[in-house]
């Protein structure tokens, strides 16, 4: 019987004494981080799919012209070279996200945070006259004569220019146009409509498969590891040291692989079984209605429009 | 010991997991918590094992309320996670030591108990699990079932006095599934408090536990005795953990409540 085989250790109370509160706090450990970050990239997913499924301006558009549209709309983001006509379509934009019922806060905090980072901080230097000559706004440095170094001159006054700033500001505002109209197709198209808009540009289906499988794994991949963390926090008493915490990390990348490994030679095994041989279809895209002929048309003379401010 | 106080989960901020949920398991009770596919019934053992937080309500182990706060705290850690342990549904994302041995002496490691005492323990537990043979073996060359029972044993080391079982017997040859109901009636008897999550109706029969019916709604629909719970048809049928199924016996067609636990019985 099972009930005499029961370790005696079994039998015992846990050692520890009721909580003493003021023992010191945990801090959020660098893992602890990496798998919020995963959490939060299924949030993401989540949050595009519920955006795209949602009734709205931009969700009633037949893919592919939303994919033109964005093709469109960033060429001539890359091609306008005033602040002001960088502000109008950034307006546009914005109206078109109003429509769509996206939460426009939270898109423009992510937008603006990009463009900080890639926009505003890395073509800063930019707008010193170190790298480009014109009308000084305000000095930074100044050195008691211009040196002339290699293919570099340097001059007098150290400082900001006019041409400078004005070419950050365009960087930054053409970093959250693009970003802008990227993020209202995505967030406007359910993730398989996208794929099949693709077809448009002739991607072969095979490459279609691909990009849909790698796309659903990355969000089984981002459920295991949580899951696989949950499992270790759950048995977790103490604090792990660094080097205990990466070698669990290693071990949980080699499970994983694994995983990933068999579930691939299941997936190919489930294509055989429906029929796969070598070659794969898509299933072709509904016909465009009159009313995403209208919208794509509207859109491309407002497209033109501002071209032509 | 558990009191959850109108427990409420939200993923992703708006799909309800959750909802309204009280409930009161007291010390050395078998408790199952029943409801079909995505009712809720993994995301309340995590509740219950502190792993994630509820977005309304509270939680309480034995009167302390467990929460964010409190899981950073190390002293209030070493309390809760010595006395709850959990046996996940899926044993791979539970395994994640070199070997069986390993695993089982993880546990009792992180309480700081000695080496030969630590040992002691791994070595009566295996026996017990009847796993002795594997110990050098590792995780990812076992089975299922035997996977199932080293993971059951990684937490049993570390003595905890609640034991959470997520879908304990999913997808479990009828053998190791017969000897795990053993193992959980066996160690209920000896003191430890059992809370399982299930819609294997035999299961819930076979533990006689106290059951909570979630709907799929998310909300706890009743909570009572096993037979209380399994005779109600209407409640099974509402929540569907059980369905009406037609089927054909020669030229004779038959309509009847049928699930894979008891109520497989013709009316004419």
């Amino acid at each position: 019987m099972l009930r005499e085989r029961i370790p005696t250790f079994l039998l015992n109370r846990p050692r520890s004494d009721p909580p003493q509160f003021e023992k010191g706090r945990w801090s959020t450990p660098f893992l602890e981080r990496g798998i919020d970050r995963l959490a939060a990239m299924i949030k993401t997913g989540y949050s595009q799919w519920h955006f795209s499924t949602m009734k709205g301006f931009f969700q009633g558009i037949d893919a592919r012209v939303k994919i033109l549209f964005l093709i469109f709309f960033v060429i001539l983001v890359s091609l306008k070279k005033e602040i002001g006509s960088e502000i109008l379509i950034g307006l546009t934009i914005f109206f078109l996200m109003l429509l769509s019922r996206l939460e426009v806060l939270q898109l423009y905090k992510r937008i603006f945070s990009f463009a900080l980072i890639f926009g505003s901080l890395v073509a800063l230097p930019s707008a010193l006259n170190l790298f480009r000559e014109g009308e000084v706004l305000f000095t930074l440095l100044s050195l008691s004569t211009p040196y002339e170094f290699w293919i570099y001159s340097i001059p007098e006054r150290i400082g900001v220019t006019r041409e400078g700033l004005y070419g950050v500001g365009m960087m930054t505002l053409r970093i959250i146009n693009s970003l802008s109209i990227t993020f209202l197709v995505l967030y406007t198209t359910p993730f398989p409509q996208i794929i099949k808009a693709l077809k448009v540009f002739k991607l072969p289906d095979a490459a279609l498969i691909v990009i849909t499988l790698s796309y659903k794994y990355l969000f089984l991949f981002a459920g295991t590891v949580e899951d696989m963390h949950l499992a270790k926090k759950s048995r977790l008493i103490r604090e792990i040291p660094r080097r205990e915490g990466r070698g669990w990390i290693a071990g949980r990348i080699v499970l994983i692989f694994r995983k990933t490994r068999s579930r691939a030679e299941e997936v190919f095994k489930a294509m055989l079984c429906r029929g796969f041989s070598d070659s794969i279809r898509i299933s072709e895209t509904s016909k465009m209605r009159q009313r995403d002929w209208v919208t794509g048309a509207a859109l491309f003379l407002a497209g033109c429009l501002l071209l032509w401010i | 010991m558990i009191r959850l106080e109108n427990i409420s989960y939200h993923y992703h901020d708006n799909i309800p997991a959750l909802t309204g949920i009280d409930l009161e398991i007291k010390e050395g009770e078998r408790f199952a918590i029943i409801g079909a596919n995505g009712t809720g019934k993994t995301t309340l053992l995590q509740i219950i094992n502190g792993l994630i937080f509820p977005s309304n309500g509270k939680f309480f182990f034995q009167g302390k309320e467990v929460m964010r706060q409190t899981m950073k705290d190390k002293g209030f850690v070493r309390f809760f996670r010595e006395r709850v342990g959990y046996v996940f549904q899926d044993s791979d994302v539970q395994l994640f030591c070199p070997t069986v041995l390993d695993e089982l002496l993880y546990g009792p490691l992180q309480l700081e108990i000695g080496g030969k005492e630590a040992m002691d323990r791994a070595f009566e537990t295996m026996k017990m699990l009847n796993i002795e043979h594997l110990k050098e073996r590792p995780t990812y060359m076992l089975s299922g079932g035997e996977k199932k029972k080293v993971a059951i044993g990684s937490v049993l080391t570390m003595n905890p006095e609640v034991l959470l079982f997520d879908e304990p017997t999913n997808g479990l040859d009828p053998k190791t599934e017969c000897f795990l109901v053993e193992l959980m009636i066996a160690l209920n008897e000896a003191g430890k408090t059992l809370v399982i999550s299930t819609h294997d109706l035999s299961l819930v029969d076979e533990l006689q536990a106290t059951v909570g019916v979630l709907s799929e709604q998310h909300r706890l629909e009743k909570t009572g005795s096993a037979a209380d719970i399994l005779s109600d048809e209407n409640l099974l049928l509402r929540v569907n953990l059980i369905h009406e199924h037609i089927h054909r016996h020669g030229d004779r067609t038959h309509k009847h409540i049928h699930s894979h636990y008891l109520f497989h019985r013709h009316d004419s």
